[in-house]
């Protein structure tokens, strides 16, 4: 359903150009639960920021559900945020004046979803974490794990087509790293394809596949783990490790 | 939508409520003097004619000789208004002036009181659309023959005769007994167009009398006298033959056509006088002016206004560049939030609405706090320095202009600070340091 | 020491903001500047000396609308009448009441012949009896003033003697003393007036004409039926006159209208009203501008401290002193203000200029600019120092704290 070819991004500063992606391919299958890690400065933020349509790209083709969504006016790239990708953020970034149930409700808005809907779909999503009761909370009263929980809440609320998700348990302890991380299994095994950012190996392995993204390149460790190696992916392994 | 923005709106500024009351202070400062000083300017230069402004004409004549003025007289003699009176080209026409007379009644024991008086012709009600609520003008004869007929505005009706339908009654003027014909309603325009010499917003004489009758009754002029020559003015005839300037004449040409053949008439008067030697100059000629362009000729609105309506304009400026300042630190403080909304599916142009609306709101109370101002500041300013009442009124167009100012001020501000954080790159304020 | 470079490259990066300021402050300068000199100026108007006793002299009218009554005598009659009254020192008819706004004018010719006939500027013109001078209060400075054989009843054509104002002499006749002049009304040799005397200062009816200090007094009482008299009394006598007066002359005849009773401290009040209004409304303008600027800046500098809380700690941690972070606060203010204050100085000259040329108001003196200028470098400092202080108080620690 989510398919990159030959994508590449370039910063451009007065003095440097710096490549934060190079032909960079990728093929997502419906359903998938997708782990990307890498070291820092290895374009994997880029990606995730390409893959959510929140930054264009310099070359190549991106796909989403068979259309070609590469240059889209902003507009456009809005809606198609709006209603087939939620985001999950290491920080959460919950709008701190709004309540849960306020939060949650954000992008129902922008969906121009009536009042009536609104209501249905946040109770609906803030069930699906276990906080529906306490919809009117503001999230500084929360634990960081259940922020993340509204986070996901809110991600989950319009029904998107895939998760993307960077670092989301980076700010948690490991109890609540892990409830999250289960509800992203339960999530992704109701059909949610689930795209998640981590440096975190532990998590990464939970994933059915991982990717490597190294110098602004993809190495698919699937493939490394089915043995099909060569010398490029095999040093980067041990790079890694060694990281 | 636009509520949900209201409501952001709302809990944006209760967020941060000392920056908002500081830029709500601000327009509303801003506001406030603009509004004032744009009240009393629109109060001045409001143009009381109406729909008759195009088709009422103030009568002026170059008639000085060489070696004096060179700007023409705002008023004419009494020669010219007596030949101007015989055009036959215009619907209606008057002559008048102001003077004061002692009223008094029948009753004795009422003592008298000094009337400013208007002396003119019987087209003058017509001419100015002054209502009456008894009886009407005097006869046509009168105007012609004289005769001692006299029109009373209620208010005096209220205090001589205590009201009602007095026509016919006798009104005693400088001990003369002068038949009441007519009772015209509260009729006050404001500039007073027809006679700006005696104070452009006073209050309109509460007595008219015939003009027939000046040369009878020789009621002195209590208004501008111009002489542009020495003249050994000592009987009220010297007066009459004189060529001082001390009348106002107004003629009314209902059609384009109508004004042009009158122009050509006054034109062919002044070459009869040249003629005949009385208007010595070259470039002697006759002006005729409508409303509109005689308020202006008589600079009815004080160039002081204008410096101020033009200054305050400049302090609502300022008053802008503050708040686009303080928006843009608000807004740009609020770059992580953006970046959320925009991350979940808000476009640049539904981001931009939110701070757009957001800043509306600030102008509209700022609007609201400018016209509790500007109402303060007329009321202090109108009890301190005793303006006419007429200028120290808030116009009620105001309640429309100084919010549809305040918040059309305030969004120009905000245009920028929005289109900034719109603009500004989500991904940027979503990873979290 | 002073950090001048740091700041200026950090101006530079972050544009918008201090360009605001800028703005506001180039904006600030050009209002405040010709404000306060149109006050200046509206003030100096108000200041002027009429010359006359203002608080202690009053008008009023008597309407002798009785067509049985001459008015010629029963003038004479009248003024005796208001003279011989308690508290009242000194009474004269007169054609106009000082700084009123209504009364005559008129321009004088003098000169040997037609051929040698030369203006007199326009000249306020004062009608009245010999106790004009004293009840005017003013000072009389050359010559002598009327006897009151000299004076005559009836119409202005009477008028043969003439007392002037010191300025209407200077404009007249510039080095030449005054008294014994002749000057005509109309063509030379129409009707002499011979000047006797001159007064150090009197001011006429119309406070915004140029011809303001140029007065003329005439010996000739008006002979009217409608006659303005000019009275001084002591000024708590004033009170009881208003009901004396009327009394006593309706007592002499009923029928006629006494009103008036304005002293010319209140005419100069409403005549000098607009002045006064424009300079009200004017400084409450250049109070609240300030207010706003220095409001705007401290919210400004509030805002930026928040912004650079971490970047403060990071300074105080590597060995910035508390008066170091106030100082870069404020030059960095002074390098805002004195850049917007040259270019606010030229543009409030500019507009100046415009006001001088569109609504006949005189040239901006360059002193009110710098005054400004310098005003708002105080005000702002206060403005900036508030809140420089608190961001001095941010902890070193702040720099390494990470969220």
């Amino acid at each position: 359903m989510l398919s990159m070819k030959n994508i590449s991004k370039v910063f451009k500063t007065d003095l440097v150009e710096t490549h934060a992606l190079r032909d960079f391919n990728l093929e997502v299958n419906e359903g998938e639960f997708v782990a990307v890690t890498g070291p820092s400065g290895s374009g994997k933020t880029t990606f995730l920021n390409i893959a959510g349509l929140l930054e264009g790209f310099t070359h190549g083709d991106y796909f989403l559900d068979g259309v070609n969504i590469s240059n889209l006016s902003d507009n456009k790239s809005a809606v198609i945020r709006n209603e087939k990708i939620g985001f999950i953020f290491q920080g959460f970034n919950l709008i701190s004046d709004l309540n849960l149930a306020e939060n949650v409700e954000v992008p129902l808005r922008y969906r121009g979803f009536s009042a009536k809907e609104r209501k249905v779909r946040v109770e609906r999503a803030l069930e699906q974490v276990g906080l529906a009761a306490r919809m009117k909370h503001l999230p500084t009263q929360l634990s960081g794990g259940q922020q993340q929980r509204v986070a996901i809440a809110r991600a989950l609320a319009g029904e998107p087509r895939f998760l993307l998700a960077d670092e989301p348990t980076g700010n948690l302890d490991s109890l609540m790293a892990r409830q999250v991380m289960e509800l992203l299994e339960d999530i992704n095994k109701a059909g949610t394809t689930i795209i998640m950012v981590t440096h975190d190996a532990e998590l990464a392995r939970r994933a059915q596949r991982n990717i490597q993204i190294v110098d602004g390149q993809v190495c698919d460790f699937t493939m490394y783990q089915s043995g099909q190696t060569d010398n490029k992916t095999q040093s980067i392994a041990d790079a890694v490790s060694v990281a | 939508m636009f509520f949900y923005y209201l409501d952001l709106a709302w809990r944006s500024i209760k967020k941060t409520p000392f920056l908002s009351l500081l830029m709500v202070l601000a327009i509303s400062i801003g506001i406030g003097i603009t509004i004032t000083t744009l009240n009393v300017y629109k109060m001045a230069s409001i143009n009381p004619a109406g729909e008759r402004s195009s088709q009422l004409f103030a009568v002026q004549l170059m008639s000085q000789d060489n070696n004096f003025w060179e700007t023409i007289n705002e008023q004419i003699t009494y020669q010219d208004a007596y030949n101007l009176s015989k055009s036959k080209v215009p619907v209606r026409q008057a002559a008048m002036f102001r003077t004061g007379l002692a009223v008094q009644t029948e009753d004795v024991n009422v003592s008298p009181i000094l009337e400013s008086v208007r002396v003119t012709e019987g087209d003058f009600f017509a001419l100015f659309d002054v209502p009456f609520a008894y009886g009407g003008r005097w006869d046509k004869l009168v105007d012609e023959e004289g005769g001692y007929k006299v029109v009373i505005n209620e208010e005096l009706n209220q205090e001589v005769f205590g009201g009602g339908d007095s026509v016919g009654k006798t009104l005693l003027l400088n001990r003369k007994p002068y038949q009441v014909v007519g009772v015209i309603e509260k009729w006050n325009p404001s500039p007073k167009y027809y006679d700006v010499n005696n104070g452009a917003f006073n209050d309109s004489a509460r007595v008219y009398v015939p003009f027939s009758l000046a040369p009878i009754e020789e009621y002195e002029s209590w208004g501008n006298n111009q002489s542009w020559r020495h003249e050994d003015i000592r009987t009220y005839q010297d007066r009459l033959n004189s060529e001082m300037h001390w009348l106002q004449y107004w003629v009314e040409l209902d059609t384009p056509a109508k004004k042009q053949e009158y122009q050509q008439w006054l034109a062919a008067y002044v070459e009869q006088q040249k003629l005949i030697g009385r208007f010595k100059r070259a470039d002697a000629h006759g002006e005729i002016s409508d409303v509109a362009q005689w308020l202006n000729f008589n600079n009815v609105v004080p160039e002081d206004n204008k410096v101020l309506v033009g200054l305050s304009v400049l302090f609502l400026v300022v008053c802008l560049v503050n708040m686009l300042g303080l928006l843009l630190a608000k807004f740009l403080k609020r770059a992580p939030e953006v970046g959320v909304r925009r991350a979940i599916g808000a476009s640049r142009l539904q981001i931009f609405s939110q701070h757009i609306v957001e800043v509306g709101l600030i102008g509209f109370c700022g609007g609201a706090l400018g016209l509790l101002w500007a109402w303060a500041a007329l009321y202090f300013l109108s009890s301190k320095f005793e303006l006419e009442a007429s200028l120290a009124q808030l116009d009620q167009s105001m309640w429309v202009i100084a919010p549809v100012i305040a918040v059309s001020a305030a969004i120009i501000a905000g245009i920028y600070p929005a289109w900034r954080i719109c603009s500004t790159n989500p991904s940027v304020y979503l990873k979290s340091q | 020491m002073l950090q001048i470079k740091p700041i200026l490259s950090m101006l530079t990066r972050s544009k918008s903001g201090p360009l605001l300021l800028l703005v506001q402050i180039i904006l600030s300068v050009a209002i405040v500047a010709n404000a306060s000199f149109i006050i200046k100026e509206r003030v100096g108007l108000i200041s002027r000396d009429s010359g006359i006793a203002e608080s202690e002299v009053f008008d009023l009218t008597i309407y002798n609308f009785d067509d049985a009554i001459d008015p010629n005598k029963q003038n004479l009659i009248d003024v005796e009448i208001i003279r011989n009254l308690d508290g009242v020192k000194a009474a004269t008819s007169s054609s106009m009441t000082p700084l009123s706004g209504g009364g005559w004018s008129s321009n004088f010719t003098y000169g040997s012949s037609e051929e040698d006939r030369k203006e007199a500027p326009n000249a306020a013109l004062y009608y009245g009896d010999e106790q004009m001078i004293p009840t005017l209060g003013v000072k009389l400075i050359e010559g002598r003033n009327f006897h009151p054989d000299e004076v005559s009843s009836g119409g202005p054509e009477l008028a043969s003697l003439a007392i002037v104002s010191a300025d209407f002499a200077k404009d007249t006749f510039a080095d030449e003393t005054a008294v014994g002049q002749i000057m005509y009304r109309g063509n030379i040799g129409e009707q002499p007036i011979k000047i006797i005397g001159v007064v150090e200062r009197l001011q006429s009816a119309w406070v915004n004409n140029s011809n303001i200090n140029r007065s003329v007094i005439l010996n000739t009482e008006l002979g009217r039926s409608f006659t303005r008299y000019l009275v001084r009394a002591d000024e708590s006598a004033i009170a009881d006159l208003k009901e004396a007066i009327p009394a006593a002359l309706h007592e002499e005849h009923p029928n006629r209208v006494v009103r008036g009773f304005t002293t010319i401290k209140e005419h100069r009040n409403s005549s000098y009203r607009d002045h006064e209004l424009m300079a009200t409304v004017l400084s409450m303008m250049v109070v609240l501008l300030l207010l706003i600027t220095s409001l705007g800046l401290a919210g400004m500098v509030m805002f930026n401290i928040e912004r650079r809380t971490k970047q403060i700690g990071t300074r105080r941690a590597l060995g910035a002193k508390k008066r170091d972070i106030v100082s870069f606060f404020l030059v960095e203010n002074y390098l805002i203000c004195l850049t917007g204050g040259g270019l606010g100085a030229l543009i409030a000259v500019q507009l100046g200029q415009q006001l001088m040329t569109l609504y006949s108001l005189p040239k901006l003196e360059l002193i009110y600019p710098i005054v400004t200028v310098a005003g708002l470098l105080v005000l702002t400092t206060i403005a900036v120092i508030l809140p420089a202080q608190k961001a001095a108080k941010i902890s070193p620690a702040t720099a390494t704290r990470s969220v």
